[in-house]
């Protein structure tokens, strides 16, 4: 395994443009199908860090470097509805929709996120699920409630998580990440984003996209239902029908 | 062993989804009912979104129908042109019906209308079908055959303008009434994903005073009808039909409506409606339920 990834670094590292960089990362995987009996899977993010170069200031050697892997869906147009009590019964009544959220968001850290920067930082560069806030709100209440609980409700379906000590150090300079992919993930492009962190500032970060496809059967079906949907609503009746027709034929009553 | 339902956008236990449909099939073989009263709220419970229960239910009802409108066909038990006046009011029905779906659904409200439609209409099949069981197991414990009840004469009807003649059902009534029926019984089958044979039935007997030999046939016909459009119209309008959940419910429910009929041929049907009244009161009730209890969470989210 060591061997395998340290040869997918060197090609990683002869195909990137990494000179003068701090940072080299890859991902065991740019592409994912979804078939019909996929059940989640995971993907390897590592990388390296370079170890101490020689125009350091003596001492710096000392101060740790945090690694914070984070991987990010498609946006997609989240809608949270809240039910209140109307007239006895529970209805769906107040309504946010929040554009610009990310579909997946996962992240892995090699320490807890505060021990790593400040509050501000993280946010800067979108760091940690709290820090995710939708571009656009279409909402008459304030959306601040219906934030916390579509990020709770993605957390639950597993489709946000944040793993601190996720990134683990193989030697001192190499690094790898776990991150699941459920099934349920929307399809697209995924971005893997790699910081490097020193002196609670980030002072390299690379970005690696990752595709994620559906296949099979089902992908065939949406599309149809989709794309020719009049001849998807004919092919279901003429189902029906025939079906319905063949068991009279075939179970024809004795009678 | 799950399967993938590519527009419910979730993954099932495709055996629970074939016992839903054999036993709702088994049911309608035995009663002589659609079964979409029943089929939609069990989808509901499964898990499966409200709209796509109600669009996709349809085709299990196309095919439970097609087999009994085929019997009645052959002993030339449909008034067809009674049907295709009721289906001129149904197509207008469907489209009122799948327009008016689209709107409750984009509102986020498609459980709610599900849950308050069929809370009353369950509660109130289920009621009088347990109250006729209940009577005709008593009259028959006491030896005497149960009451009939005799069509109501509704002189109003009579006066309606634009008569026409329906020869196979031997009336000269307006086509208007046929039309109202036609047209409200396909604004419902759109928005709760049922047949309507149990309006549509009575409401040809008692307010039509169709004879009762061509009441089943003509039904079916209309109901097949209303089906089958109100499919194409979710299919391109709403995108709400599930292929997938629609073949498999349909694939149970042909064979559990063979089996029903053969069932019915034999069993005592009172002790066994007796028991369809309690499990359609059972259902009304656990909807009820849910429209009164306080939710676990009251945040939900969509559009994922």
């Amino acid at each position: 395994m060591r061997t395998v990834l340290l040869s997918t670094l060197l090609l990683v590292a002869v195909t990137a443009p990494v000179r003068g960089q701090e940072l080299v990362s890859g991902v065991s995987q740019d592409l994912i199908q979804i078939t019909s009996n996929y059940t989640g899977s995971d993907i390897v993010v590592f990388g390296a860090v370079e170890g101490q170069t020689q125009n350091q200031a003596p001492g710096a050697a000392r101060k740790p470097k945090d690694v914070v892997v984070v991987v990010r869906g498609p946006d997609a147009d989240i809608t949270v509805r809240r039910r209140d009590r109307v007239a006895g019964i529970w209805i769906n009544h107040d309504a946010a929709d929040l554009s610009g959220m990310p579909s997946y968001y996962f992240l892995a850290s090699t320490r807890p996120l505060s021990a790593i920067a400040p509050a501000d930082v993280l946010a800067r560069y979108g760091i940690g699920i709290q820090s995710l806030k939708p571009d656009a709100v279409h909402s008459h209440h304030d959306y601040e409630p219906f934030r916390q609980a579509a990020l709770r409700h993605l957390e639950q379906s597993k489709l946000y998580s944040q793993v601190p000590g996720g990134v683990e150090f193989l030697s001192a300079t190499l690094f790898r990440a776990h991150v699941p992919v459920p099934a349920g993930v929307t399809r697209g492009q995924y971005n893997v984003e790699v910081f490097l962190f020193r002196d609670k500032a980030v002072i390299s970060a690379q970005s690696t996209p990752l595709f994620i496809d559906q296949t099979g059967l089902e992908r065939r079906l949406y599309n149809f239902a989709h794309n020719q949907s009049f001849d998807y609503g004919l092919a279901t009746v003429l189902m029906a029908i025939v079906m319905g027709w063949m068991s009279s034929l075939l179970f024809r009553r004795p009678v | 062993m799950e399967i993938y339902l590519p527009i419910a956008d979730m993954s099932v236990q495709w055996i629970v989804i074939l016992g839903m449909g054999l036993g709702v099939g088994f049911l309608s073989g035995l009663f002589g009912v659609g079964g979409g009263f029943l089929l939609t709220p069990l989808l509901v419970f499964y898990g499966i979104p409200s709209g796509v229960a109600v669009a996709t239910t349809l085709s299990h009802i196309t095919a439970s129908s097609i087999s009994g409108a085929i019997a009645q066909w052959k002993k030339h038990a449909i008034d067809f042109k009674m049907a295709g006046v009721m289906m001129v009011g149904g197509l207008a029905g469907t489209g009122v019906g799948v327009w008016l779906f689209a709107i409750m659904r984009h509102a986020g409200q498609m459980d709610l209308v599900v849950s308050l439609t069929y809370v009353p209409m369950l509660g109130i099949i289920g009621g009088i079908m347990l109250n006729e069981s209940i009577k005709t197991l008593k009259a028959q414990a006491r030896g005497n055959a149960p009451a009939r009840i005799y069509p109501v004469n509704h002189v109003w009807i009579h006066g309606l303008p634009l008569k026409a003649r329906f020869r196979q059902s031997r009336l000269y009534i307006s086509v208007i009434p046929p039309l109202v029926i036609g047209f409200l019984v396909a604004v419902m089958s759109a928005i709760m994903g049922i047949g309507g044979g149990f309006i549509l039935v009575p409401a040809m007997i008692y307010l039509l005073r169709m004879p009762t030999n061509v009441v089943i046939g003509t039904s079916l016909v209309q109901i097949i009808g209303v089906a089958v459009v109100t499919t194409l119209l979710q299919a391109t309008s709403n995108y709400a039909v599930d292929i997938m959940l629609a073949a498999i419910l349909v694939l149970g429910g042909v064979v559990g409506a063979q089996f029903g009929v053969r069932a019915g041929a034999k069993l005592r049907g009172e002790q066994l409606r007796l028991l369809l009244a309690l499990l359609v009161l059972a259902v009304a009730a656990r909807l009820l339920w849910g429209l009164l209890l306080p939710p676990s969470d009251v945040y939900s989210l969509a559009g994922l």
